[in-house]
Protein backbone atom coordinates (compact mmCIF):
# COMPACT_ATOMS: atom_id res chain seq x y z
CA UNK A 1 0.00 0.00 0.00
CA UNK A 2 1.32 3.68 -0.58
CA UNK A 3 0.95 6.51 1.96
CA UNK A 4 1.19 9.61 1.00
CA UNK A 5 1.59 12.40 3.99
CA UNK A 6 1.22 16.09 3.14
CA UNK A 7 3.75 18.18 5.17
CA UNK A 8 4.22 21.69 5.17
CA UNK A 9 7.12 23.64 6.67
CA UNK A 10 6.11 26.34 9.18
CA UNK A 11 7.56 29.74 11.12
CA UNK A 12 9.19 27.62 14.98
CA UNK A 13 5.94 27.98 17.07
CA UNK A 14 7.60 30.53 19.56
CA UNK A 15 8.90 32.62 16.80
CA UNK A 16 6.84 36.16 16.18
CA UNK A 17 5.11 35.99 13.04
CA UNK A 18 4.39 38.99 10.54
CA UNK A 19 3.64 39.68 7.09
CA UNK A 20 5.90 41.49 5.21
CA UNK A 21 4.01 45.02 4.25
CA UNK A 22 5.56 44.63 0.31
CA UNK A 23 4.66 41.33 -0.97
CA UNK A 24 1.84 40.74 1.83
CA UNK A 25 2.58 37.82 2.57
CA UNK A 26 3.99 35.56 5.63
CA UNK A 27 7.70 36.70 6.52
CA UNK A 28 9.45 32.94 6.03
CA UNK A 29 12.69 34.05 6.32
CA UNK A 30 15.31 34.70 8.57
CA UNK A 31 13.62 32.71 10.90
CA UNK A 32 13.61 29.08 11.58
CA UNK A 33 11.14 27.08 10.19
CA UNK A 34 10.20 23.65 11.54
CA UNK A 35 7.81 20.56 10.39
CA UNK A 36 4.03 21.70 11.10
CA UNK A 37 3.41 19.88 14.17
CA UNK A 38 0.20 18.79 13.21
CA UNK A 39 2.35 17.25 9.83
CA UNK A 40 3.76 15.10 12.61
CA UNK A 41 0.84 13.19 14.00
CA UNK A 42 -0.24 12.68 9.66
CA UNK A 43 2.73 11.09 9.72
CA UNK A 44 2.82 8.96 12.98
CA UNK A 45 -0.52 8.05 12.28
CA UNK A 46 0.77 6.84 8.84
CA UNK A 47 4.15 5.28 10.37
CA UNK A 48 1.71 2.98 12.70
CA UNK A 49 -0.24 1.98 9.64
CA UNK A 50 2.98 0.75 7.76
CA UNK A 51 3.75 -1.16 11.06
CA UNK A 52 0.41 -2.48 10.88
CA UNK A 53 0.32 -3.22 7.56
CA UNK A 54 3.74 -4.81 7.12
CA UNK A 55 6.89 -3.53 4.89
CA UNK A 56 5.41 -3.87 1.21
CA UNK A 57 3.71 -0.26 2.74
CA UNK A 58 5.52 2.71 1.70
CA UNK A 59 5.20 6.35 3.05
CA UNK A 60 6.35 9.35 0.84
CA UNK A 61 5.86 12.72 2.01
CA UNK A 62 4.70 15.28 -0.17
CA UNK A 63 5.71 18.66 0.82
CA UNK A 64 5.66 22.00 -1.26
CA UNK A 65 8.43 24.49 -0.10
CA UNK A 66 11.11 26.73 -1.31
CA UNK A 67 13.92 24.65 -2.78
CA UNK A 68 16.44 26.09 0.14
CA UNK A 69 14.04 24.38 2.79
CA UNK A 70 13.90 21.00 1.72
CA UNK A 71 16.21 19.91 3.82
CA UNK A 72 14.14 20.34 6.73
CA UNK A 73 12.11 17.14 5.18
CA UNK A 74 15.25 15.15 6.76
CA UNK A 75 13.69 15.23 10.11
CA UNK A 76 10.46 13.58 8.71
CA UNK A 77 12.31 10.73 7.16
CA UNK A 78 14.74 10.16 10.25
CA UNK A 79 10.89 9.61 11.86
CA UNK A 80 10.94 7.13 9.25
CA UNK A 81 8.99 8.20 6.06
CA UNK A 82 10.82 6.21 2.56
CA UNK A 83 11.46 9.46 0.91
CA UNK A 84 9.76 13.17 -0.55
CA UNK A 85 8.45 14.88 -3.17
CA UNK A 86 8.89 18.46 -3.39
CA UNK A 87 7.16 20.72 -5.34
CA UNK A 88 9.48 23.84 -5.71
CA UNK A 89 8.35 26.85 -8.14
CA UNK A 90 8.13 30.46 -7.74
CA UNK A 91 4.93 30.68 -9.71
CA UNK A 92 3.14 29.07 -6.68
CA UNK A 93 4.46 31.47 -3.91
CA UNK A 94 1.41 32.78 -2.20
CA UNK A 95 -0.85 30.23 -3.39
CA UNK A 96 -4.18 30.53 -1.76
CA UNK A 97 -6.04 26.90 -0.62
CA UNK A 98 -7.02 26.74 -3.89
CA UNK A 99 -4.29 26.48 -6.05
CA UNK A 100 -2.46 24.85 -3.08
CA UNK A 101 -4.62 21.91 -3.31
CA UNK A 102 -4.85 21.64 -6.93
CA UNK A 103 -0.82 21.60 -6.83
CA UNK A 104 -0.90 18.74 -4.39
CA UNK A 105 -3.38 16.49 -6.52
CA UNK A 106 -1.16 17.27 -8.92
CA UNK A 107 1.82 15.63 -7.30
CA UNK A 108 -0.63 13.02 -5.57
CA UNK A 109 -1.52 11.74 -8.72
CA UNK A 110 1.82 11.60 -10.30
CA UNK A 111 2.93 9.60 -7.32
CA UNK A 112 0.38 7.31 -7.08
CA UNK A 113 -1.85 6.35 -3.67
CA UNK A 114 -3.89 4.40 -1.93
CA UNK A 115 -4.47 7.09 1.27
CA UNK A 116 -2.89 10.17 2.06
CA UNK A 117 -3.17 11.67 5.38
CA UNK A 118 -3.28 14.94 6.64
CA UNK A 119 -2.15 17.15 9.52
CA UNK A 120 -6.21 18.42 10.54
CA UNK A 121 -4.32 22.43 10.74
CA UNK A 122 -1.29 24.46 10.20
CA UNK A 123 0.36 26.45 12.84
CA UNK A 124 0.83 29.85 10.11
CA UNK A 125 -2.35 31.38 9.98
CA UNK A 126 -3.92 29.38 7.19
CA UNK A 127 -7.15 28.57 6.78
CA UNK A 128 -7.13 24.62 7.23
CA UNK A 129 -8.88 24.06 4.30
CA UNK A 130 -6.18 22.03 2.65
CA UNK A 131 -7.41 18.42 3.51
CA UNK A 132 -11.22 18.88 2.73
CA UNK A 133 -9.99 20.96 -0.86
CA UNK A 134 -7.16 18.12 -1.65
CA UNK A 135 -9.87 15.26 -1.13
CA UNK A 136 -12.12 16.98 -3.83
CA UNK A 137 -9.11 17.86 -6.39
CA UNK A 138 -8.46 14.38 -6.33
CA UNK A 139 -11.66 12.88 -6.63
CA UNK A 140 -11.71 10.92 -3.07
CA UNK A 141 -13.52 10.33 0.47
CA UNK A 142 -12.19 13.61 2.50
CA UNK A 143 -12.57 11.64 6.22
CA UNK A 144 -11.19 14.60 8.43
CA UNK A 145 -10.27 14.62 11.42
CA UNK A 146 -9.75 11.22 12.50
CA UNK A 147 -8.34 9.91 15.96
CA UNK A 148 -8.21 6.61 15.50
CA UNK A 149 -8.26 4.69 12.34
CA UNK A 150 -7.68 0.80 11.41
CA UNK A 151 -7.50 -0.29 7.68
CA UNK A 152 -8.56 -4.26 6.35
CA UNK A 153 -9.64 -5.08 3.08
CA UNK A 154 -9.26 -1.90 1.75
CA UNK A 155 -11.62 -0.24 3.84
CA UNK A 156 -10.86 2.24 6.46
CA UNK A 157 -12.76 2.58 9.54
CA UNK A 158 -12.12 5.37 11.46
CA UNK A 159 -13.01 7.26 14.52
CA UNK A 160 -13.37 11.08 14.00
CA UNK A 161 -13.50 14.00 16.21
CA UNK A 162 -17.18 16.21 16.01
CA UNK A 163 -18.06 19.16 17.67
CA UNK A 164 -19.78 17.26 20.31
CA UNK A 165 -17.84 13.91 20.60
CA UNK A 166 -16.76 11.28 17.84
CA UNK A 167 -18.56 9.84 15.00
CA UNK A 168 -17.20 6.13 13.41
CA UNK A 169 -17.09 6.33 9.76
CA UNK A 170 -16.14 3.68 7.01
CA UNK A 171 -14.89 3.90 3.81
CA UNK A 172 -13.16 2.51 0.73
CA UNK A 173 -9.61 3.45 -0.29
CA UNK A 174 -8.55 5.48 -2.37
CA UNK A 175 -9.16 7.63 0.33
CA UNK A 176 -7.81 11.14 2.14
CA UNK A 177 -7.96 11.37 5.86
CA UNK A 178 -6.57 13.72 8.04
CA UNK A 179 -6.04 13.47 11.47
CA UNK A 180 -6.38 15.03 14.88
CA UNK A 181 -3.69 14.95 18.28
CA UNK A 182 -5.52 12.11 19.77
CA UNK A 183 -3.83 9.46 16.89
CA UNK A 184 -0.56 9.54 19.59
CA UNK A 185 2.26 11.51 20.44
CA UNK A 186 4.95 11.75 17.10
CA UNK A 187 7.93 9.58 17.53
CA UNK A 188 11.42 10.54 18.28
CA UNK A 189 14.16 9.73 15.18
CA UNK A 190 16.21 6.99 16.66
CA UNK A 191 19.89 7.44 15.79
CA UNK A 192 19.46 4.56 13.11
CA UNK A 193 17.12 6.88 11.54
CA UNK A 194 18.83 9.89 11.84
CA UNK A 195 21.40 7.87 9.73
CA UNK A 196 19.37 6.30 7.22
CA UNK A 197 17.75 9.28 6.32
CA UNK A 198 20.70 10.87 4.44
CA UNK A 199 20.12 8.54 1.90
CA UNK A 200 16.83 8.59 1.61
CA UNK A 201 15.68 10.49 -1.71
CA UNK A 202 14.49 13.98 -1.72
CA UNK A 203 12.70 14.03 -5.29
CA UNK A 204 12.36 17.73 -6.35
CA UNK A 205 9.75 18.91 -9.08
CA UNK A 206 8.53 22.09 -10.41
CA UNK A 207 4.91 22.99 -11.39
CA UNK A 208 5.31 21.89 -14.82
CA UNK A 209 6.83 18.44 -13.79
CA UNK A 210 3.73 17.87 -11.35
CA UNK A 211 1.12 18.97 -14.48
CA UNK A 212 0.01 21.67 -12.58
CA UNK A 213 -1.63 24.69 -14.63
CA UNK A 214 -4.04 26.61 -11.98
CA UNK A 215 -1.34 29.14 -10.49
CA UNK A 216 -4.09 31.90 -10.18
CA UNK A 217 -5.45 32.37 -6.34
CA UNK A 218 -8.94 32.88 -5.96
CA UNK A 219 -8.11 35.19 -2.86
CA UNK A 220 -6.17 38.50 -2.49
CA UNK A 221 -4.96 39.42 0.68
CA UNK A 222 -5.87 43.92 0.37
CA UNK A 223 -4.14 45.20 3.96
CA UNK A 224 -3.59 44.08 7.40
CA UNK A 225 -2.96 45.48 10.94
CA UNK A 226 -3.12 45.12 14.73
CA UNK A 227 -5.60 44.12 16.64
CA UNK A 228 -7.36 46.27 19.28
CA UNK A 229 -4.92 45.86 21.74
CA UNK A 230 -6.01 44.26 25.24
CA UNK A 231 -4.50 46.46 28.63
CA UNK A 232 -2.99 44.77 32.12
CA UNK A 233 -5.49 43.49 33.82
CA UNK A 234 -6.79 44.99 37.14
CA UNK A 235 -5.82 42.69 39.71
CA UNK A 236 -7.51 42.16 43.49
CA UNK A 237 -6.60 39.86 46.29
CA UNK A 238 -9.82 38.10 47.46
CA UNK A 239 -9.36 38.10 50.80
CA UNK A 240 -12.28 35.26 51.24
CA UNK A 241 -14.29 33.13 48.70
CA UNK A 242 -16.80 35.39 49.33
CA UNK A 243 -14.77 38.24 49.04
CA UNK A 244 -13.57 37.14 45.46
CA UNK A 245 -16.65 36.30 44.51
CA UNK A 246 -18.55 39.53 45.00
CA UNK A 247 -15.35 41.46 43.33
CA UNK A 248 -16.46 39.27 40.07
CA UNK A 249 -19.85 39.77 40.45
CA UNK A 250 -19.50 43.62 41.15
CA UNK A 251 -17.44 43.96 37.77
CA UNK A 252 -19.95 41.86 35.67
CA UNK A 253 -22.78 44.12 36.83
CA UNK A 254 -20.60 46.91 35.91
CA UNK A 255 -20.44 45.48 32.73
CA UNK A 256 -23.94 44.01 32.06
CA UNK A 257 -23.03 40.70 31.67
CA UNK A 258 -24.92 39.47 34.32
CA UNK B 1 -25.42 41.64 -8.71
CA UNK B 2 -24.33 38.60 -6.60
CA UNK B 3 -26.50 36.44 -4.26
CA UNK B 4 -26.22 35.22 -0.61
CA UNK B 5 -26.24 31.87 0.52
CA UNK B 6 -26.31 30.71 4.47
CA UNK B 7 -25.60 27.31 4.93
CA UNK B 8 -27.32 26.21 8.37
CA UNK B 9 -25.55 23.80 10.43
CA UNK B 10 -28.01 21.49 12.44
CA UNK B 11 -27.78 18.43 14.43
CA UNK B 12 -31.24 16.64 13.92
CA UNK B 13 -33.37 19.85 13.76
CA UNK B 14 -31.55 21.42 16.82
CA UNK B 15 -30.54 25.16 16.19
CA UNK B 16 -27.54 26.61 16.47
CA UNK B 17 -27.46 30.44 16.90
CA UNK B 18 -25.05 31.07 14.38
CA UNK B 19 -27.28 29.77 11.66
CA UNK B 20 -29.50 32.78 12.72
CA UNK B 21 -26.10 35.34 12.76
CA UNK B 22 -25.63 33.72 9.32
CA UNK B 23 -29.03 34.32 7.88
CA UNK B 24 -29.12 37.95 9.24
CA UNK B 25 -25.34 38.88 7.80
CA UNK B 26 -26.84 37.24 4.66
CA UNK B 27 -29.59 39.24 4.56
CA UNK B 28 -27.62 42.31 5.19
CA UNK B 29 -24.73 41.67 2.73
CA UNK B 30 -26.95 40.53 0.01
CA UNK B 31 -29.02 43.90 0.13
CA UNK B 32 -25.61 45.91 -0.26
CA UNK B 33 -24.38 43.53 -3.92
CA UNK B 34 -27.89 44.03 -4.78
CA UNK B 35 -28.99 39.90 -4.54
CA UNK B 36 -30.72 37.90 -3.05
CA UNK B 37 -30.82 36.14 0.59
CA UNK B 38 -30.76 32.10 1.03
CA UNK B 39 -30.40 29.83 3.44
CA UNK B 40 -29.71 25.98 2.32
CA UNK B 41 -31.12 23.51 5.26
CA UNK B 42 -30.47 19.44 4.82
CA UNK B 43 -30.78 16.38 6.59
CA UNK B 44 -32.48 14.90 9.48
CA UNK B 45 -35.20 18.05 11.25
CA UNK B 46 -34.11 20.41 8.56
CA UNK B 47 -38.43 21.12 8.09
CA UNK B 48 -38.72 22.31 11.85
CA UNK B 49 -35.66 24.52 11.39
CA UNK B 50 -36.68 25.94 7.92
CA UNK B 51 -39.64 27.21 8.97
CA UNK B 52 -37.94 28.76 12.27
CA UNK B 53 -35.03 30.44 9.57
CA UNK B 54 -38.56 32.27 7.76
CA UNK B 55 -38.61 34.66 10.11
CA UNK B 56 -35.43 36.19 9.06
CA UNK B 57 -35.06 38.56 6.63
CA UNK B 58 -34.34 35.95 3.74
CA UNK B 59 -35.55 35.59 0.21
CA UNK B 60 -35.57 31.50 -0.10
CA UNK B 61 -35.29 29.08 2.27
CA UNK B 62 -33.51 25.86 0.75
CA UNK B 63 -34.67 22.57 2.21
CA UNK B 64 -34.15 18.77 1.69
CA UNK B 65 -35.36 16.44 4.48
CA UNK B 66 -33.10 13.71 3.06
CA UNK B 67 -31.69 10.96 4.64
CA UNK B 68 -28.59 10.42 2.90
CA UNK B 69 -27.47 13.66 4.56
CA UNK B 70 -26.90 12.03 7.98
CA UNK B 71 -26.02 8.70 6.69
CA UNK B 72 -23.15 9.56 4.67
CA UNK B 73 -20.23 12.19 6.06
CA UNK B 74 -20.22 15.47 3.91
CA UNK B 75 -20.97 13.88 0.04
CA UNK B 76 -24.63 14.26 -0.12
CA UNK B 77 -24.17 17.83 1.81
CA UNK B 78 -21.73 18.98 -0.53
CA UNK B 79 -23.63 18.16 -3.68
CA UNK B 80 -27.03 19.76 -2.70
CA UNK B 81 -24.92 22.48 -1.61
CA UNK B 82 -23.05 22.97 -5.39
CA UNK B 83 -26.65 22.14 -6.89
CA UNK B 84 -28.27 25.12 -4.96
CA UNK B 85 -25.44 26.97 -5.63
CA UNK B 86 -25.18 26.50 -9.46
CA UNK B 87 -29.12 26.89 -9.52
CA UNK B 88 -28.70 30.53 -7.58
CA UNK B 89 -26.12 31.79 -9.57
CA UNK B 90 -22.86 33.81 -8.99
CA UNK B 91 -22.74 34.03 -4.87
CA UNK B 92 -21.09 34.02 -1.97
CA UNK B 93 -21.65 31.57 0.40
CA UNK B 94 -21.48 31.70 4.60
CA UNK B 95 -20.89 28.68 6.35
CA UNK B 96 -20.26 29.13 9.81
CA UNK B 97 -16.54 28.30 11.25
CA UNK B 98 -17.02 25.48 13.18
CA UNK B 99 -15.49 21.82 12.85
CA UNK B 100 -18.35 20.79 10.60
CA UNK B 101 -18.79 23.86 8.66
CA UNK B 102 -14.95 24.04 7.88
CA UNK B 103 -14.90 21.03 6.27
CA UNK B 104 -18.46 21.74 4.74
CA UNK B 105 -16.65 25.08 3.48
CA UNK B 106 -12.99 23.51 1.96
CA UNK B 107 -15.03 20.81 0.39
CA UNK B 108 -17.57 23.22 -1.71
CA UNK B 109 -14.90 25.80 -2.41
CA UNK B 110 -12.84 23.54 -4.36
CA UNK B 111 -15.82 22.03 -5.66
CA UNK B 112 -17.01 25.23 -6.84
CA UNK B 113 -13.74 26.71 -7.58
CA UNK B 114 -14.20 29.55 -5.77
CA UNK B 115 -11.84 31.40 -3.19
CA UNK B 116 -12.18 30.09 0.90
CA UNK B 117 -11.68 33.03 3.17
CA UNK B 118 -11.79 31.56 6.81
CA UNK B 119 -12.64 32.94 10.60
CA UNK B 120 -14.55 36.10 8.83
CA UNK B 121 -15.33 38.66 11.86
CA UNK B 122 -16.56 41.67 9.19
CA UNK B 123 -17.20 41.67 5.64
CA UNK B 124 -16.33 44.98 3.18
CA UNK B 125 -17.90 46.04 0.21
CA UNK B 126 -16.34 47.80 -2.43
CA UNK B 127 -18.30 47.86 -5.42
CA UNK B 128 -19.55 43.94 -6.52
CA UNK B 129 -16.15 43.31 -4.34
CA UNK B 130 -16.31 41.31 -1.66
CA UNK B 131 -13.62 41.44 1.16
CA UNK B 132 -13.52 39.45 4.21
CA UNK B 133 -12.26 40.69 7.78
CA UNK B 134 -10.38 38.06 9.61
CA UNK B 135 -7.72 37.55 12.62
CA UNK B 136 -4.47 35.52 11.76
CA UNK B 137 -1.76 34.32 13.30
CA UNK B 138 -3.10 33.30 16.20
CA UNK B 139 -4.92 37.29 16.77
CA UNK B 140 -1.79 39.28 16.21
CA UNK B 141 -3.19 40.38 12.80
CA UNK B 142 -6.19 41.67 11.53
CA UNK B 143 -6.68 40.95 7.42
CA UNK B 144 -8.78 41.76 4.72
CA UNK B 145 -8.55 39.61 2.19
CA UNK B 146 -10.74 39.06 -0.98
CA UNK B 147 -12.05 37.27 -2.88
CA UNK B 148 -11.02 37.54 -6.49
CA UNK B 149 -13.27 37.66 -9.92
CA UNK B 150 -14.48 34.53 -9.73
CA UNK B 151 -18.37 33.24 -9.42
CA UNK B 152 -18.46 32.49 -5.97
CA UNK B 153 -16.32 32.75 -2.79
CA UNK B 154 -16.80 30.92 0.40
CA UNK B 155 -16.34 32.36 3.73
CA UNK B 156 -16.22 30.59 7.23
CA UNK B 157 -17.80 33.00 9.73
CA UNK B 158 -17.08 33.05 13.50
CA UNK B 159 -19.63 32.47 15.45
CA UNK B 160 -20.82 35.55 18.04
CA UNK B 161 -19.15 37.99 15.49
CA UNK B 162 -22.46 39.22 13.87
CA UNK B 163 -25.94 39.65 15.48
CA UNK B 164 -29.25 37.26 14.65
CA UNK B 165 -32.31 39.71 14.16
CA UNK B 166 -35.29 38.54 12.87
CA UNK B 167 -37.53 40.22 10.18
CA UNK B 168 -38.19 40.79 6.71
CA UNK B 169 -41.44 39.65 4.96
CA UNK B 170 -41.16 35.75 5.48
CA UNK B 171 -39.11 33.85 3.39
CA UNK B 172 -40.46 31.42 0.64
CA UNK B 173 -39.66 28.02 1.62
CA UNK B 174 -38.34 25.76 -1.50
CA UNK B 175 -37.51 22.10 -1.32
CA UNK B 176 -34.41 21.22 -3.24
CA UNK B 177 -34.13 17.86 -5.47
CA UNK B 178 -31.97 15.18 -5.25
CA UNK B 179 -28.84 15.70 -6.85
CA UNK B 180 -27.82 13.19 -9.26
CA UNK B 181 -27.30 9.61 -7.69
CA UNK B 182 -23.57 9.66 -7.11
CA UNK B 183 -22.43 6.71 -4.85
CA UNK B 184 -21.62 8.12 -1.18
CA UNK B 185 -18.57 6.71 0.18
CA UNK B 186 -18.53 7.77 3.60
CA UNK B 187 -20.65 5.83 5.76
CA UNK B 188 -21.62 7.24 9.35
CA UNK B 189 -21.82 3.64 11.28
CA UNK B 190 -22.59 5.42 15.07
CA UNK B 191 -22.20 8.69 16.91
CA UNK B 192 -21.19 9.84 20.14
CA UNK B 193 -21.95 12.61 21.96
CA UNK B 194 -19.51 13.01 24.70
CA UNK B 195 -19.83 16.51 25.39
CA UNK B 196 -23.56 16.86 25.61
CA UNK B 197 -24.05 20.76 25.72
CA UNK B 198 -26.79 22.19 23.82
CA UNK B 199 -24.48 24.58 22.37
CA UNK B 200 -21.48 24.32 20.41
CA UNK B 201 -18.46 25.71 22.51
CA UNK B 202 -17.71 27.90 19.51
CA UNK B 203 -20.78 29.64 19.44
CA UNK B 204 -21.48 30.26 23.45
CA UNK B 205 -22.14 33.66 24.57
CA UNK B 206 -20.08 32.42 27.98
CA UNK B 207 -17.22 30.47 28.50
CA UNK B 208 -16.53 29.15 31.72
CA UNK B 209 -12.63 27.75 31.35
CA UNK B 210 -10.69 25.72 33.87
CA UNK B 211 -7.00 24.84 33.46
CA UNK B 212 -4.07 22.71 35.29
CA UNK B 213 -5.14 24.65 38.62
CA UNK B 214 -8.24 21.99 38.91
CA UNK B 215 -6.40 19.22 39.73
CA UNK B 216 -8.23 16.74 38.28
CA UNK B 217 -11.73 15.76 36.12
CA UNK B 218 -14.33 16.49 39.26
CA UNK B 219 -14.07 20.37 38.96
CA UNK B 220 -15.66 20.62 35.87
CA UNK B 221 -18.73 19.29 36.53
CA UNK B 222 -18.90 20.19 40.43
CA UNK B 223 -17.54 23.40 40.08
CA UNK B 224 -17.65 25.11 36.54
CA UNK B 225 -20.84 23.75 35.49
CA UNK B 226 -22.92 24.81 37.50
CA UNK B 227 -21.42 28.53 36.95
CA UNK B 228 -21.63 28.03 33.53
CA UNK B 229 -25.27 27.09 33.35
CA UNK B 230 -25.72 29.98 35.85
CA UNK B 231 -24.65 32.37 33.22
CA UNK B 232 -25.72 30.49 29.82
CA UNK B 233 -22.65 29.40 29.18
CA UNK B 234 -20.95 25.92 28.06
CA UNK B 235 -17.51 24.98 29.42
CA UNK B 236 -14.12 24.79 28.35
CA UNK B 237 -10.71 23.70 29.23
CA UNK B 238 -7.02 24.40 28.42
CA UNK B 239 -4.68 21.97 26.62
CA UNK B 240 -3.04 20.86 30.15
CA UNK B 241 -6.56 19.56 31.58
CA UNK B 242 -7.43 17.74 28.47
CA UNK B 243 -4.00 16.46 28.18
CA UNK B 244 -4.36 14.95 31.70
CA UNK B 245 -7.81 13.47 30.02
CA UNK B 246 -10.04 15.16 32.73
CA UNK B 247 -12.06 16.50 29.81
CA UNK B 248 -12.24 15.22 26.16
CA UNK B 249 -9.97 16.97 23.58
CA UNK B 250 -13.43 18.71 21.84
CA UNK B 251 -13.78 21.29 25.05
CA UNK B 252 -9.75 22.64 24.56
CA UNK B 253 -9.50 26.33 23.93
CA UNK B 254 -6.41 27.15 22.44
CA UNK B 255 -3.68 26.65 19.39
CA UNK B 256 -3.77 23.22 19.08
CA UNK B 257 -7.96 23.61 19.70
CA UNK B 258 -10.91 25.59 19.46
CA UNK B 259 -10.79 29.48 18.99
CA UNK B 260 -13.68 31.10 20.86
CA UNK B 261 -15.19 34.71 20.88
CA UNK B 262 -17.88 34.57 23.61
CA UNK B 263 -18.91 37.85 25.23
CA UNK B 264 -17.66 36.79 28.79
CA UNK B 265 -14.35 34.25 29.31
CA UNK B 266 -13.83 33.06 33.03
CA UNK B 267 -10.52 31.09 32.99
CA UNK B 268 -10.19 29.28 36.19
CA UNK B 269 -7.14 27.69 37.17
CA UNK B 270 -5.77 28.86 33.93
CA UNK B 271 -1.99 30.52 33.42
CA UNK B 272 -2.53 32.06 29.89
CA UNK B 273 -0.01 30.53 28.02
CA UNK B 274 0.41 32.05 24.60
CA UNK B 275 -0.82 28.60 23.08
CA UNK B 276 -4.18 29.29 25.50
CA UNK B 277 -4.18 32.88 24.85
CA UNK B 278 -4.36 32.68 20.96
CA UNK B 279 -7.47 30.39 21.53
CA UNK B 280 -9.44 32.97 23.74
CA UNK B 281 -7.80 36.60 23.31
CA UNK B 282 -10.62 38.37 21.26
CA UNK B 283 -13.33 37.84 24.02
CA UNK B 284 -15.14 40.44 24.71
CA UNK B 285 -14.21 40.46 28.39
CA UNK B 286 -12.02 37.98 30.59
CA UNK B 287 -11.62 37.63 34.00
CA UNK B 288 -9.44 35.09 35.62
CA UNK B 289 -9.23 33.20 38.77
CA UNK B 290 -6.10 32.39 40.21
CA UNK B 291 -3.59 31.13 42.87
CA UNK B 292 -0.76 33.41 41.19
CA UNK B 293 -1.45 37.33 40.79
CA UNK B 294 1.59 37.20 38.23
CA UNK B 295 0.20 34.46 36.07
CA UNK B 296 0.50 35.77 32.42
CA UNK B 297 -3.23 35.74 31.99
CA UNK B 298 -3.02 39.16 33.95
CA UNK B 299 -1.48 40.82 30.70
CA UNK B 300 -4.56 40.18 28.98
CA UNK B 301 -7.41 39.44 30.97
CA UNK B 302 -9.73 42.81 32.60
CA UNK B 303 -10.33 41.01 36.14
CA UNK B 304 -7.44 39.01 37.49
CA UNK B 305 -9.14 38.12 41.41
CA UNK B 306 -6.29 35.83 42.99
CA UNK B 307 -7.57 33.50 45.35
CA UNK B 308 -9.24 30.03 46.00
CA UNK B 309 -11.06 29.15 43.05
CA UNK B 310 -12.51 25.91 45.10
CA UNK B 311 -13.91 28.99 47.50
CA UNK B 312 -15.13 31.83 44.74
CA UNK B 313 -16.43 29.79 42.02
CA UNK B 314 -19.34 28.07 44.19
CA UNK B 315 -20.21 31.84 46.06
CA UNK B 316 -20.35 33.53 42.62
CA UNK B 317 -22.78 30.88 41.18
CA UNK B 318 -24.68 31.21 43.92
CA UNK B 319 -24.53 35.49 43.51
CA UNK B 320 -25.50 34.76 40.18
CA UNK B 321 -28.18 32.36 40.81
CA UNK B 322 -29.84 34.23 43.31
CA UNK B 323 -29.67 37.97 41.34
CA UNK B 324 -31.80 35.93 39.11
CA UNK B 325 -34.37 34.94 42.02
Amino acid sequence: MRIVVTVKLVPDLNAEKRIDPATKRLVRTGMETVLNPYDEYALEAALQLKEKLGDDTTVTLLSMVPESSKETLRKALAMGADDAHVLSDEKLSGSDVFVTAAALAGVARKIGFDLVVCGGLADDGSTGGVPGALAEHLGVPGLTNARHLEISDGTITAQRETDSGYQTVTCALPALISVTMAVGEPRYASLKGIMGAKRKNIALLSAADAGVTETTSRTELLSFGPPPARTKARIVEAADGAAGAQTIFDFLRERKLV
Amino acid sequence: MRHVIAFAEHRKGQTRKVTYELATQAHELAQKLGGTAHAIVLGEGAGALAESLTKYPLDVVHVAEDPDVDAYLLDPTIDYLEGAARAIGSSIVLVPNTMYGRDVASRLAARLGAGLNADVTGFAIDGERVACIAPKLGGVTITTCAFEDCEYGVATVRPNAFAAQPGGAGARLETLAKPDAKPYRMRIVNEVEEASSELGLEEAPVVVSGGRGLGGAEPFTTLLKPLADALGGAIGASRAAADAGWVPYSLQIGQTGKTVSPKLYIAVGISGAIQHKVGMRSAGTIVAINKDGTAPISEFSDLLVVGDAFQIVPALTKLINDSKA
